[in-house]
């Protein structure tokens, strides 16, 4: 039975919008839609070049609407959460008074019997307009514009940049491989799987050999020791970001255990702090105990499961000028 | 080499910033495009196919933006093509751009990578949003220590290629960071980020784009008939590895190795250190310079870093590399590689102004991906057959 | 300028099972159609010369996630190897570009998706226009519906001939009980709309000799070309397919009758649409695989395309054209034409 893991990648874009997007987005935080001119005709939205062409326009800027008829529409009955109305409604194409070119937008018909192509809209604004595309909140039946909550009235200064929040959900599928790996972890075992073809062995819940390209199943299952060599390291200073974890400069260390030919790499340690690890360090696995082990791990994370990192142990340091080279 | 002989006839790039608020994406990447365009004396007209390239598409949030950028681009009509190959895209995308003209199907095409990542945050993307991302040297500090260890080479090395690359930045009027006054001292006081590269040793977070314009013999010949020398693009390579497995060696990864031979003897280079006069390397943290003087044969395994001490990379050395700052200087992710090729042919054209290394005929442009392995590399001469 | 050879030939191709959902990782169902590929004609890994991998980030929900497929190729020793952010049928035309340059044989490419990881309706607005569209969550149901009006205005289509390819595309249904549906965003109705498909699929290229000595009858590339439009639709007459149609033209269409089309319309409209601009006469079968509406595996459909229409060259057919698409309303297309040899 295959586990899946959920993860949202959230991110908050903020984007520069040049001088036509930029002069469009003023406007409408003036309730004016510009429309800019290009060859006979008069796009909306507004381009910085002839689609046609790629030729650069100049910035002959003229308003439209703000009425304007719908050319084509389809009803939307059941809205994503990024849509802008949360009610169904409908998108259309409206050309509006002037543009030669229809601009993409919500209209909130209520039914889709009272949407019908030549129909007018007027545009629903936003009282609080920031300059984005939907200051107008929507397109209403008729030619009279509304305007919601409190007009706060124009943007102070000329509108250059806009947020754009992008989150997507994924599900992705646990290979069994991992799955395997973390539930050893939790009997504290350091799973590898070593390849029928080459002898590598793979630790990690990485359930295949790259240079063969096959899968390793159960059967190529071995277990591995708990200790052994600090290799190679990192000592990585963190920079803030969404989502950032870490405040100080931390390690991940690279562990050669003892025996065989297994690296694991970019490994959490415990009680090594960044100034003292070495490389020749002598380590052993840390477990998580049953109340702490979680669904996704401790230190390490991912497959590693129960496996929080690795500690010094007090042996004598490995004195061997190749181990530096031992990463992968 | 059977296929027939294309070449650069146009090099067009933005002047690159950390944020370059000025712009809207299209106006970001359409900057270089016209620098191209107008430097191959050419409109949109004059090109058949795009190919575009770069980074991942979470660095802006715009997924597959050559669909969007596709009017702007001036390929309403013609042929778009979109590469991914994480770091050394921009090296590709010239590469697939080349293959374009080389297969016949096309004669010129126009090459095209950028990144606007001041609109995302790079750490955030690098680690797709979670948290204790490695950042983007992380993954490098342990090759470096490695190659130090083998080598034996001394610390400053380092700081020196640091100061090599800034100071060159200052005669690149697009490069993105100019630091007038750096110093090996400078570079040492700066904050160490992932041991041993510091801050000044590491690259910035650029918005950028370069172009390139790449056209068939005919148009080469035409150019150079106006007195504008193309660069003939003399072989090109991609290789691939794996990300990790046991017996991985990514200090002297196996793609490089491969991907240089392939390059060379396409080329009929048989002595690089010789035969060619700069390279632009993908460094984008000072340790890689030496690292890839040795993985491309232009130092002996372990003297990499000698070539660094002794001078001879510097501008006015005999093997100039990054003389136009590098990746060091400038590093608009998605274009970074791109401008690699794109520096080393304008080398080989006589048409990088302050920053030209006399004389040169003979360049190599490299770029590389992910953790070390992807390779992109192409040798670009003033003549088809410079050797004889 | 020399003309491409039309001496390099797919001799074979694999797909995953087709399948609503699969617990399978994106990397583990490359390894599989690699293997299923490559297997039959007696070929390991180590005899490809070349790959190329067409896959897309936002659809899998990493960056680079291209970098662990790099594991289903079997990449050592290093590989001339690439990877495109688009369907495997670009893939494709990169493998046949590099090909032309002669001093290599047998390329792999590949097209890999899992569609069913995140929502299209939430994803794909992130393609859009990054100031007008994507901010309104403008997704690719709406747009395609927009573009079924204006087919449907223009007489090209009307609800009930949709119906019907939806009938013939999955070999099941009845066209009145069809219609007697609720809309899902008129005038489409569920029916009218490409399931959700996760798989993959791989595809072996040879230059002639080559292919002449691994298989019997390789379906030679006479024809390959793909061309782009602008990508707002409010900026395109939606009723046409211009850059389909000098797709097609380029790659010689015109030159000689198809027995077999296969078409990536993931939309019931766009096949009728694609038909008429391609003018595909009645002889010509178009879809026999079921296409888009049947399995619509997102970054392989196109490739997929493309290998349907090589097994009927395999089976003795003479010419079959294929075509792929990307962006809202078909604003990209590639057209691809095959051929057997006597």
């Amino acid at each position: 039975m295959t586990r899946f893991i959920e993860s949202t990648i959230t991110f908050p874009y903020k984007r520069s919008l040049g001088p036509v997007v930029g002069a469009f987005m003023t406007a409408l935080t003036e309730k004016q839609i510009l429309g800019i001119r290009c060859g006979d005709g008069v796009l909306v939205p507004p381009m910085e070049w002839d689609p046609a062409t790629g030729a650069e326009l100049p910035h002959e800027f003229v308003e439209v609407g703000p009425v304007g008829t719908v050319e084509s529409w389809t009803w939307v009955p059941a809205p994503s959460e990024q849509h802008p109305l949360d009610h169904p409604f409908a998108f259309a194409l409206v050309r509006l008074d002037g543009a030669t070119t229809p601009l993409l937008h919500a209209v909130d018909a209520g039914t889709p019997e009272s949407m019908a192509e030549g129909m007018r809209v007027a545009p629903r604004w936003r009282g609080s307009r920031e300059g984005r595309i939907d200051d107008i909140i929507c397109f209403v039946p008729g030619e009279t514009a509304e305007t919601e909550g409190e007009d706060t009235g124009g943007a102070a200064e000329p509108v250059t940049r806009m947020d754009y929040l992008a989150s997507i959900t994924y599900r992705n599928p646990v290979p069994e491989a991992a799955d395997r790996a973390t539930e050893a972890s939790r009997d504290h075992r350091l799973l590898g799987l070593q390849c029928p073809t080459c002898a590598r062995v793979y630790a990690g819940g990485r359930g295949l050999c790259p240079v063969d390209a096959i899968e390793l199943g159960p059967e190529c299952e071995v277990d591995l020791p708990h200790t052994g060599t600090i290799t190679n390291f990192a000592i990585v200073t963190p920079v803030q970001y969404p989502g950032q974890t870490e405040t100080e400069p931390f390690v991940r260390a690279f562990v050669l255990l003892d025996g065989t030919d297994v690296i694991i790499p970019y490994a959490a340690v415990i009680e090594l702090p960044a100034d003292q690890v070495r490389v020749g360090q002598r380590v052993d696995a840390v477990w998580a105990s049953p109340a702490e082990a979680t669904e996704e791990g401790g230190g390490m994370g991912g497959s590693w499961g129960s496996l929080l990192g690795w500690i010094p142990n007090g042996q004598p340091d490995l004195d061997d000028p190749d181990l530096v080279n031992r990463i992968f | 080499m059977s296929t027939p002989p294309v070449a650069v006839v146009g090099v067009g790039q933005t002047h690159h910033k950390s944020r370059r608020l000025d712009v809207s994406f299209g106006g970001l990447v359409r900057e270089a495009v016209f620098r191209a365009l107008d430097d191959a004396h050419m409109a949109m007209a004059d090109i058949d196919a795009v190919v575009l390239g770069k980074a991942p598409d979470l660095f802006e949030g715009v997924m597959k933006p050559e669909l969007y950028l596709s009017d702007a681009l001036g390929a309403v009509g013609k042929p778009m093509f979109r590469v991914h190959t994480a770091g050394s895209v921009g090296g590709t995308t010239a590469i697939v751009a080349a293959s374009h003209v080389q297969a016949g199907k096309h004669k010129t095409v126009l090459a095209v990578a950028f990144e606007k990542q001041s609109e995302g945050n790079a750490q955030f993307a690098l680690g797709s949003g979670k948290g204790a991302s490695l950042g983007a040297g992380g993954a490098f500090a342990p090759f470096i220590r490695a190659y130090i260890q083998r080598s034996g080479a001394p610390e400053h090395i380092g700081w020196k290629v640091a100061v090599k690359d800034r100071l060159n930045a200052l005669k690149n009027p697009y490069a993105h960071l100019k630091i007038e006054d750096i110093s090996i001292e400078k570079v040492k006081a700066s904050p160490m980020m992932w041991e041993p590269i510091r801050f000044l040793e590491s690259c910035p977070s650029s918005d950028g784009a370069c172009a390139v314009v790449i056209t068939d013999a005919a148009g080469a010949n035409a150019a150079a008939a106006d007195g504008r020398p193309p660069a003939w693009i003399l072989s090109a390579s991609s290789r691939s590895e794996p990300p990790s497995f046991p017996g991985r060696d990514p200090v002297r990864p196996a793609a490089a190795l491969q991907c240089a031979a392939d390059v060379y003897a396409a080329a009929g280079i048989t002595d690089p250190r010789r035969q060619i006069d700069t390279a632009e390397l993908y460094v984008p943290f000072s340790w890689l310079e030496p690292i890839w003087l040795e993985a491309f044969g232009l130092a002996d395994e372990g003297e990499g870093w000698k070539l660094v001490d002794d001078g001879t990379t510097e501008l006015g050395g005999s093997l100039p590399v990054n003389a136009s700052g590098g990746v060091l200087s400038s590093n608009p992710i998605g274009a970074s590689g791109l401008l690699r090729f794109a520096e080393a042919a304008n080398q080989v054209r006589g048409a990088a102004g302050e920053h030209q290394v006399d004389g040169a005929k003979v360049a190599i442009g490299m770029a590389y991906g992910a953790n070390n392995q992807y390779f992109s590399t192409w040798a670009v001469g003033s003549s088809l057959h410079p050797f004889g | 300028m020399s003309t491409p050879s039309t001496d390099i030939a797919v001799i074979g191709w694999a797909h995953t099972p087709m399948v609503r959902h699969t617990d399978k990782s994106e990397t583990q169902l490359l390894m599989d159609a690699i293997t299923d590929a490559i297997d039959p004609l007696g070929l390991t890994r180590a005899d490809i010369d070349f790959t190329c991998l067409g896959s897309c980030d936002y659809i899998t929900g990493q960056a680079f996630s291209f970098v662990s497929n790099l594991d289903a190729i079997g990449a050592w020793p290093p590989k001339r190897d690439s990877h495109v952010e688009m369907d495997g049928a670009w893939a494709l035309y990169e493998a046949w570009l590099r090909l032309q340059e002669g001093d290599i044989e047998i390329a792999v490419v590949t097209g890999s998706g899992r569609s069913s990881t995140g929502d299209p309706a939430l994803i794909y607005p992130m393609e859009m226009d990054p100031y007008f569209l994507a901010p309104l969550g403008a997704d690719p149901l709406t747009f395609a519906a927009l573009q079924a009006r204006a087919v449907i205005a223009a007489g090209i289509a009307d609800e009930r001939s949709m119906a019907e390819v939806a009938v013939r595309s999955r070999g099941a249904g009845d066209v009145d009980t069809l219609l007697a549906e609720e809309y899902l965003r008129q005038p489409l109705r569920r029916h009218d709309v490409p399931p959700i498909t996760d798989g993959a699929a791989a595809m072996v290229l040879a230059t002639g000799d080559r292919a002449r000595q691994l298989v019997e009858r390789p379906a030679y590339i006479t024809g390959f070309d793909h061309r782009t439009e602008c990508h707002n639709p409010s900026f395109r007459a939606l009723d046409d397919s211009p850059s389909t149609r000098i797709a097609a033209a380029a790659a010689g269409l015109g030159d000689a009758p198809v027995e077999v089309a296969e078409l990536q319309a993931a939309f019931t409209h766009e096949e009728l649409l694609l038909r008429r601009v391609l003018d595909l006469g009645a002889a010509v079968a178009v879809n026999p695989s079921g296409g888009a509406l049947r399995d619509n595996p997102i970054m392989a459909t196109g490739l997929c395309r493309i290998g349907f229409a090589a097994d009927h060259i395999f089976a003795g057919g003479g010419r079959a054209l294929a075509h792929s698409t990307s962006g809202p309303c078909l604003q990209q297309n590639l057209v691809c034409i095959l051929e057997g040899r006597s």
